[in-house]
């Protein structure tokens, strides 16, 4: 090898092995991500120069529980390590990245890719975690009887791949192939056990833990009530514990609208920035205490290990709707939004399931959904208790998400019969020990759901609401105009046109233009809403009014629950469509997808209105 | 139009197409990327007066190195 070449390096894992985390630390910002050629799996490179000067290409392989590939992501791995893919080098030396709390299966990996035979190193990761557990691993006799050295690494400390970089280092003078393969006729799990008895030593009292909990909480029976037991709390606790929060956040909002409108002389820059701006963006970012309450909740719950079990107890009814096991990490996952969710299905084998899971998963309830429930549910659901515990709005909140959920669960169900499909893939997946979650991790990804909430409020929600104001007050009204002067703004025809569709789903035409913006973020509905009325009022203190009293004064029972409705299905994302389309490679997939949504929606409005108004909420 | 007035017209148009920029290169980023280059391309021709050659670049749109990822809600669901 040349002296300028560097040297290439392959992050080899099962997933969640911290591998990202270590490629972040090892490259900094100096990465290219893009894709593999010809598929959508994202190949992540890196360089590192080491402190004695030696460079060192890195690529982040995609996570692997085996090199028998069951998806794609697992066979671009295999077919990398082995030198196979074409277009890439073959790697010079593979990296192997384990969970030091999860070795039982990360090692049966590890000795897959000593097989191979080329020039390998064990990256003990989270090595801190398995100390604070009791778990003792020892390095020597581990590195011994694998024959490959051993580090141990922290990916998510400072210098926490010091020792990886030192013996990489070290290895670059004169790469040798590891020193020990299997034994002829031994198998994997044999070979893994060998090797725990060898060099590791449990705490007993982790695994008894683990052992009485999962007893009750992997129960076909009392699992499943523990579950839906936590999943009422939360949204209990979304209405119960936000209210406090809320007040002061629109205390906050109506002053400064007040106080901008008191200094700025009256003319269409103060408009902008009272009814625009400062009414739009109010509207939205109330909302914030509720979605950090849900994420907090989500976050404790991943951090706890409780997640993958509810994967597990939920595979049997899955299955039996059409879904994998494995479609419920994206589903979960587009609870936050769809987006990720949908990029998820890769590690879905089956080309049928994952495109079920892909068209279903615009049904879970993302968080861009949540302030426009919590603004209708805030306006029509009375505020008390039921039974004398329960929130009434927080059980209305509970049940949207479960209609969005039902709804998938029918939707595959109806796929499944559509093409007379029988088969089931059998659910792999790893269940980690339970922990107590860490409040540090659970405030940083709070902060970043904060962080991306607010980035999105001062970014494309602000320039909607600029552009929605600016169609909402252009062209003013003529001089012998009998109509409020919103009723001849570009966006109040567009809005009254519209309603010779939506009218017979009971929405007038204040919702039609809101429904517009919203397609760029469901959200936006809510700022668009709040503009709307803020133009539209007859004077400034009925515009400095909170939207929630304002629509519910203007809006029938059934326009608001044909409204929750509507999106629950509807596809209001163009950035979701995108990533179908991008997902699938097929223009006709996403367009089914647009299609069916929207009719759905429809559909399920039309009968909720006048179902609504036939029983005399209208 | 008093100047008053004149300059606050003058914020709301730049308020707006700034906004219009924003929408358009979050949710059409393919149709501004091959817009910006129709546009520079002729700027950037050899022959082109420096000052022309350099608004050219600073229209045509940085070369691209990375899949387009997420480009929607910037955020990502629990991780299991």
């Amino acid at each position: 090898m040349s002296a300028a070449a560097p040297l290439r390096l392959a992050l080899v894992g099962n997933p969640n092995s911290g591998k990202t985390a270590l490629f972040n630390q090892l490259t900094g910002s100096r990465q290219k991500v893009a894709n593999y050629a010809g598929v959508t799996v994202e190949r992540k490179e890196g360089r590192l120069v080491s402190r004695s000067g030696r460079h060192y290409a890195v690529l982040d392989l995609p996570g692997a529980y085996s090199l028998h590939a069951a998806s794609l992501d697992e066979a671009i791995t295999r077919d990398l390590c082995r030198g196979y893919l074409p277009g890439e080098p073959a790697p010079d030396v593979l990296v192997c990245v384990v969970d030091g709390t999860n070795l039982r299966l990360h090692l049966r990996f590890a000795l897959e890719v000593r097989e191979l035979g080329k020039p390998m190193l064990l990256a003990l990761n989270m090595a801190d975690v398995a100390r604070r557990r009791g778990i003792h691993i020892d390095l020597a006799v581990l590195a011994r009887e694998l024959g490959v050295p051993v580090v141990e690494t922290v990916a998510v400390q400072q210098n926490g791949s010091a020792a990886l970089v030192e013996q990489l280092d070290r290895m670059a003078e004169g790469l040798q192939p590891p020193q020990r393969q299997i034994a002829q006729g031994a198998d994997l799990h044999q070979e893994t056990r060998r090797l725990l008895a060898a060099a590791v030593q449990m705490p007993t009292r982790t695994a008894s833990i683990d052992g009485a909990l999962d007893r009750w909480l992997l129960h076909p029976v009392f699992g499943l009530v523990a579950l839906a037991l936590v999943m009422f709390l939360i949204f209990q606790a979304v209405y119960a514990w936000a209210a406090p929060l809320m007040g002061v956040i629109a205390a906050a909002t109506g002053w400064l609208g007040d106080s901008v409108g008191a200094v700025l002389p009256e003319g269409p820059l103060s408009s902008l920035l009272v009814n625009g701006v400062i009414a739009g963006l109010g509207g939205v970012i109330v909302f914030l205490p509720q979605i950090l309450i849900l994420f907090a909740f989500i976050l404790a719950l991943e951090e706890s290990g409780y997640l993958p079990r509810a994967a597990f107890l939920l595979d049997r009814m899955m299955a039996s709707a059409g879904l994998s096991g494995r479609s419920f990490i994206p589903l979960l996952s587009s609870f936050a939004c769809a987006i990720p969710g949908i990029m998820a299905t890769r590690s879905i084998q089956d080309p049928r399931d994952r495109l079920a899971t892909i068209l279903v998963a615009p049904l879970m309830t993302c968080s861009a959904r949540l302030p426009v429930y919590a603004l209708l549910i805030g306006a029509f659901i009375p505020q008390r208790q039921v039974w004398g515990v329960f929130n009434q709005q927080g059980l209305v909140l509970f049940g949207l998400y479960v209609a969005g959920i039902l709804s998938a669960l029918m939707v595959s169900w109806v796929m499944k019969k559509w093409r007379r499909d029988k088969g089931e893939h059998p659910l792999l997946l790893e269940l980690p020990s339970y922990r107590v979650p860490q409040v540090r991790d659970v405030l940083i990804g709070l902060w970043e759901r904060a962080w991306i909430f607010l980035r999105r409020v001062g970014g494309i929600i602000l320039a909607l609401t600029i552009l929605l104001w600016f169609l909402l007050s252009y062209p003013a009204a003529p001089g012998d105009g009998t109509l409020s002067a919103i009723e001849y703004s570009f966006a109040g025809r567009i809005g009254h046109a519209m309603t010779g569709i939506f009218a017979p789903i009971g929405f007038n035409w204040q919702i039609c233009i809101a429904l517009i913006p919203g397609m760029a973020a469901r959200e936006v509905a809510v700022a668009s809403l709040a503009t709307v009325y803020a133009l539209s009022a007859a004077d400034d203190s009925a515009a400095a009014q909170a939207l929630t009293p304002l629509i519910a004064d203007g809006w029938s029972l059934a326009t608001a629950l044909s409204l929750l409705v509507w999106f629950i299905y509807a596809p209001m994302c163009i950035s979701t469509l995108a990533t179908i389309k991008r997902e699938t490679n097929s223009w006709r997939k996403m367009s089914f997808a647009t299609i069916y949504l929207f009719a759905l929606a429809y559909g399920a409005s039309f009968v909720t209105y006048q179902l609504a108004v036939l029983l005399g909420a209208g | 139009m008093s100047t008053s007035l004149l300059l606050q017209y003058f914020v709301i148009a730049v308020a707006v197409l700034l906004s219009v920029w924003v929408v358009a290169k979050r949710q059409f980023p393919g149709i501004v990327r091959k817009l910006r280059v129709a546009i520079a391309l002729p700027l950037l021709r050899e022959g082109r007066p420096a000052w022309m050659q350099l608004v050219g670049r600073w229209i045509s749109p940085v070369k691209q190195t990375a899949a387009d990822g997420c480009g929607g809600c910037d955020s990502c669901g629990p991780k299991i």
